[in-house]
């Protein structure tokens, strides 16, 4: 099936992944900070189960396989396209879209989705690497239908963290001052959707506060169900609850970007 | 000029490019409050994370709650330090694809102190107030309470991480002459010194030697509190101060080099 448009959209992807690797050096130590948050969470969770093999009830494959696995799904997830919109509206770049016969989300979407292909596969060889130079126990999903029912979630995740991204990044059209913002966005999301460690090992009340959040839904659902820690009935409620959060984002964005538009004012025209 | 007069003078420029600083945060206050919730936030939420393993275990790599705490404490004390002081750094990639380098070779002042000095944070400023009293409460809080000795060797080897954090932020602007795409450099630094959130001994001791000697974030951050702690031999106390000035001194000459292949944007 053709979708009216859609090649413009390929183009669009084809140039986010020669972008990424026009400024080679600059991506290989973007990749090398990548490696070290992972290596540093996997020291110290080894560090707390070398004891018993477990800790506060994981075991010690599975705590690694979170930690090598949020490696992958922070590189699949977490894009910088959709960050780079509030500094766009802020500096009057923003004017340049405005004129191009394409669909700004859309665009931005493209464009986040070749930074996030290119980051997915190189975090994947990182994981790799590191898992054969460390001699690590890494857990492999096999059974095909966990397996199926991780992939729609990351799919979902994906989605939920753009809009949540790029409406935030859509508040600079009220405001010179969207950076901070942004900053603060980004600490909540990395904090509250589990990239560091698994939400679960939080006291009750504060896991079940995070729990109802949508960030929740963007590293720590994923995860896991490919742990098998969350049975497909838990796999299933938790993926509702992405559709959900995704249902309300998509109109609040549309809402979001309809009025600020008819605040922009083109700075530096 | 004398050398007292040399420090008056650039006290007095660094306290222009403070007030300088106050009045941009100040005039972006939405931008400003935001940041200051994010850095909070950010070491709130480390903090939880490190009191939640406690909750499971009574220790780290040999290390109890509170000294476990004091390494956090102390990794933000040095960091926060660094991002108040010598913000510019990361505006320096900007100067040099512009081409504004040149007016900054221009002026009647130390080009390095000007580029590492010229944003002073201050909502980093306004941070280490809180951490400073948090040292001091989780010290209180250690299984064997720090005598004045152990104290003074606490500031002194912080000084000295201080010196080697400089180092590195010396060496990253040297590196951005040379390599102008290297904007990931500096943020490079930034997750490395994140090994320095938790005790050495967490890691393996390849990583703990690469981290001492070679990207000496372990002898900023984790020995002043392994002075404290009483596990820290006088022969690495002098190694540490050793090491800060050799370093410094090295990232100096490298900084030297680079301006020698300093070729102006814009020209």
């Amino acid at each position: 099936m053709r979708v009216p448009g859609a090649a413009k959209y390929r183009v669009i992807f084809t140039i986010g992944w020669q972008r990424e690797l026009e400024y080679r050096f600059n991506f290989y130590l973007g990749r090398l900070r990548n490696i070290i948050v992972m290596l540093l969470l996997y020291f110290v969770w080894m560090s707390l189960t070398s004891k018993s093999g477990r800790f506060a009830g994981y075991a010690q494959t599975e705590l690694i396989t979170y930690v090598f696995g949020i490696n992958i799904l922070r590189a699949l997830t977490f894009g910088a396209q959709s960050r780079q919109v509030a500094g766009d509206i802020n500096d009057g770049l923003f004017s340049a879209y405005l004129i191009m016969p394409v669909n700004h989300l859309l665009r931005t979407f493209m464009g986040e989705l070749a930074q996030r292909s290119l980051y997915a596969v190189t975090a994947l060889a990182e994981v790799l690497l590191f898992a054969f130079l460390l001699k690590v126990d890494l857990m492999i999903q096999r059974d095909v239908a966990i397996l199926a029912v991780f992939m729609v979630s990351v799919v979902l995740a994906m989605t939920l963290y753009f809009l949540l991204s790029y409406s935030v990044s859509l508040l600079a059209f009220w405001s010179r001052e969207a950076m901070g913002p942004r900053f603060l966005f980004d600490w909540v999301l990395e904090f509250a959707s589990g990239a560091y460690f698994p939400l679960d090992i939080l006291a009750p009340v504060l896991f079940t506060i995070l729990g109802l959040l949508p960030f929740a839904s963007i590293i720590y659902l994923p995860m896991q169900i490919y742990l098998g820690r969350a049975d497909l009935q838990a796999a299933l409620r938790g993926m509702a609850l992405q559709v959900a959060w995704i249902s309300f984002f998509v109109p609040v964005v549309l809402w979001i970007w309809k009025r600020g538009l008819r605040r922009y004012t083109g700075e530096g025209m | 000029m004398s050398i007292m007069n040399v420090i008056r003078k650039y006290i007095r420029i660094w306290k222009q490019l403070s007030s300088l600083a106050i009045g941009s945060y100040w005039s972006n206050r939405i931008d400003s409050a935001a940041y200051l919730a994010g850095k909070v936030f950010r070491f709130g939420f480390f903090l939880l994370m490190i009191i939640s393993l406690f909750s499971f275990t009574d220790e780290l790599a040999g290390y109890s709650k509170y000294e476990v705490v004091l390494f956090f404490l102390t990794f933000n004390l040095i960091d926060v330090l660094s991002q108040a002081l010598f913000r510019g750094i990361y505006a320096f990639r900007g100067d040099i694809q512009r081409g504004n380098f040149d007016f900054v070779l221009s002026k009647p002042v130390n080009p390095l102190f000007y580029s590492l000095s010229r944003l002073t944070d201050i909502l980093d400023i306004l941070f280490l107030a809180p951490i400073i009293l948090l040292i001091i409460y989780v010290m209180g809080k250690l299984p064997s309470l720090p005598g004045p000795t152990q104290v003074l060797l606490y500031v002194a080897l912080v000084l000295a991480g201080m010196v080697i954090i400089l180092g590195i932020h010396i060496l990253s602007a040297s590196i951005t002459i040379w390599k102008i795409e290297s904007e990931n450099f500096i943020w490079l630094y930034r997750e490395a010194m994140t090994i320095g959130r938790f005790p050495p001994e967490v890691y393996s001791p390849t990583i703990r030697a690469l981290f001492t000697f070679i990207v000496p974030v372990i002898i900023a951050v984790a020995f002043p509190v392994k002075a404290v702690l009483h596990t820290l031999d006088w022969r690495w106390i002098l190694f540490a101060m050793v090491y800060a000035a050799g370093f410094l001194g090295f990232s100096l000459l490298v900084w030297k080099a680079s301006l020698k292949a300093y070729s102006s944007a814009s020209s």
